[in-house]
């Protein structure tokens, strides 16, 4: 799998849309086997969508994402877990542990809300929450 | 119930002043939040609240960046620069992502915290929600605006008018239009009226995929439907259930395919490749193309059964060069938002490149011009984009025929061209053309006149006219 999260001095980019750079891992079998760090800076917004996926980018953690760009990323396939802060290293030992979203490392006022942004399947019927997922600690 | 105190204070103990501080900040409509010197919220009003959606009790102790999401925070954060220079900064425009995914555009102001022996312990943002002043000045700019789509155009406007009738029904729509005249944007805005907007909006841009992949693109398809279908895989129409599909370059797909939609917009259900199951297709159907749709039915290319299913509701999207009393309008719409995500201060166009924009026909029609002012925009970081920030390949043809003429005089050829234009798209029809160009037709008359407008020698009232008077002497 591909990730690529927003980062910003070390921490998690506070918004998307307008974040410079991406810390790109490659996982696989839970383990990260290359790491690179990639510029994302596009003059516009709905530029970086094609920038992520010229990088194959599978899942994406971020910081706020407006809608209309998470949308998009749900529609081109691309997992989206949005409303992520924290230091990095903490952002990608949960990722690799699965255990994003977590509550610890959430944007305040937005725990649950990254439930509503996973992936571009399943959407109809179960929007508004997250409705069966796990809420994790 | 007693409330926790919108301060908390390393610097200031509980004496009246205090409270009275506290009450105010609690009274004002715009959002005020205060941090440390380690960026921590210490404060947090209840009009802040408000506009961020972020509980007090979320926000404070946590870094002022995860709270406020404003585009700003990144690159050029106006409170490092208070708590840096010293100096505040005033009504900066920036927006902020609320926690409902949405963009907020505010304007922000800072300034310094001292404590009593005047060192400073950390700083103060106030912000302002300006959602409602950008909706005032839409209004008072007599723009209409549906979703992302902005007019003043006639004919616009009374597409934009029946929208919201038509987004309430079910019925399949159409889109006609050439490319770049925002076909996707008015689907969109289509879909944003609908019952069904808090559904997915899924578009596919059926001219861009080979015909058997289009056809697993729409349906999906199960594990072993073919080799190297390892796993299930949603269509489009799956991933559209309960919203909006947009079929983008419906005429382009081939015949068979066209079988295959026919049955899918009729009984709503339809089978992903492998599947022996169908599954009901929950979505409503807009299909759009820059084709004229008719003229392929004719040609045999296109099904007119389907045609037929699609176009219960018929949308032609003008193309630009037929409402060029937009471009302006578009021209500010562009540059707000350049700004707005490159955090510049570009302040508009100057008249020379004005008269360029305006004077330009536009075969990539919105598109285009959203790509000149970008392309602008590379080169540009503040006051206003001047001809030499344009395209070389608009500019020197359109220069070399401005060159040497008055700016009075390339308004005039430009107003000249948009009544010429007017009234050869109302066969001739004078009055048509004056409402269709929001003016007086006496005006029309008079500028006619003054600008030595050639007119063609039919005028398509008298004659319609002529034709409905004659048809009614004949007897029944």
């Amino acid at each position: 799998m591909k990730a690529a999260l927003t980062v910003w001095d070390g921490r998690m980019a506070p918004v998307f849309d307008v974040s410079r750079e991406a810390l790109v891992l490659t996982i696989e079998d839970g383990a990260i086997t290359s790491r690179s760090i990639e510029s994302i800076e596009t003059p516009m917004a709905q530029l970086k969508l094609e920038r992520l996926t010229e990088l194959g980018i599978q899942t994406l953690v971020c910081g706020a994402i407006t809608e209309p760009l998470q949308h998009e990323l749900s529609v081109r396939g691309v997992n989206v877990i949005g409303f992520v802060a924290g230091e990095v290293d903490e952002v990608v030992k949960s990722l690799l542990d699965g255990t994003l979203p977590t509550r610890a490392l959430s944007m305040p006022g937005c725990c649950g809300r990254q439930n509503r942004f996973r992936g571009g399947r399943g959407r109809g019927g179960r929007r508004g929450g997250g409705r069966g997922r796990k809420e994790r600690p | 119930m007693t409330r926790r105190s919108n301060t908390e204070k390393p610097t200031c103990t509980r004496d009246p002043i205090n409270v009275v501080t506290d009450a105010i900040l609690e009274s004002i409509s715009d959002g005020v939040f205060t941090v440390d010197q380690d960026w921590h919220v210490r404060s947090f009003n209840r009009a802040a609240e408000l506009i961020t959606g972020i509980p007090r009790e979320e926000a404070i102790g946590r870094r002022c960046s995860d709270v406020f999401r404003a585009s700003m925070c990144e690159s050029e954060c106006a409170l490092k620069h208070t708590m840096e220079s010293g100096a505040p900064v005033i009504n900066k425009a920036t927006f902020i992502v609320n926690s409902n995914g949405k963009r907020l555009p505010i304007s922000v102001s800072t300034a310094l915290l001292r404590d009593e022996h005047g060192a400073v312990v950390g700083g103060a943002e106030t912000f302002r929600d300006l959602s409602v002043i950008e909706e005032l000045r839409t209004q008072v700019k007599g723009r209409f605006q549906v979703g992302d789509i902005v007019s003043r155009s006639a004919s616009m406007r009374r597409l934009l008018e029946v929208l919201p009738r038509i987004a309430d029904s079910e019925s399949t729509i159409l889109l006609q239009g050439e490319t770049g005249t925002g076909k996707e944007l008015m689907a969109r805005a289509i879909h944003g009226l609908s019952g069904r907007r808090d559904g997915p909006f899924v578009a596919v841009n059926c001219g861009a995929l080979p015909d058997t992949l289009l056809e697993s693109e729409l349906f999906g398809y199960k594990a072993g439907a073919f080799t190297g279908a390892t796993k299930d895989k949603p269509g489009r129409f799956a991933l559209a259930r309960g919203g909006t599909l947009l079929l983008d370059e419906i005429g382009e797909i081939s015949q068979a395919l066209q079988v295959r939609l026919l049955r899918v917009l009729q009984e709503r259900q339809y089978e992903p490749l492998g599947a022996v199951r169908t599954e009901e297709a929950d979505v409503r159907v807009i299909a759009a193309t820059n084709r004229d749709l008719a003229d392929r039915v004719e040609e045999g290319a296109f099904r007119q059964d389907l045609y037929y299913r699609i176009k219960v509701m018929k949308l032609d999207l003008p193309p630009l060069r037929r409402r060029r009393e937009d471009i302006p309008l578009l021209i500010q719409h562009f540059v707000d938002s350049f700004n707005a995500i490159q955090n510049k201060r570009v302040t508009g166009v100057s008249a020379d490149v004005l008269g360029v924009l305006t004077a330009h026909d536009y075969p990539g029609n919105v598109r285009e011009l959203q790509n000149i002012i970008e392309h602008a925009f590379m080169l540009v970081r503040d006051g206003q984009i001047e001809l030499e920030h344009l395209p070389v390949e608009i500019v020197p043809v359109t220069v070399a025929r401005l060159e040497g003429r008055k700016l009075v005089e390339t308004m005039n050829a430009i107003e000249a061209r948009a009544i010429r234009e007017a009234i050869e798209r109302n066969g001739g029809n004078r009055l048509a053309a004056a409402r269709e160009l929001g003016m007086h037709k006496s005006t029309l008359f008079r500028k006619v006149k003054l600008l030595g407008i050639d007119l063609p020698e039919q005028d398509g009232r008298s004659h319609a006219e002529k034709r409905t008077k004659t048809s009614g002497r004949k007897p029944g």
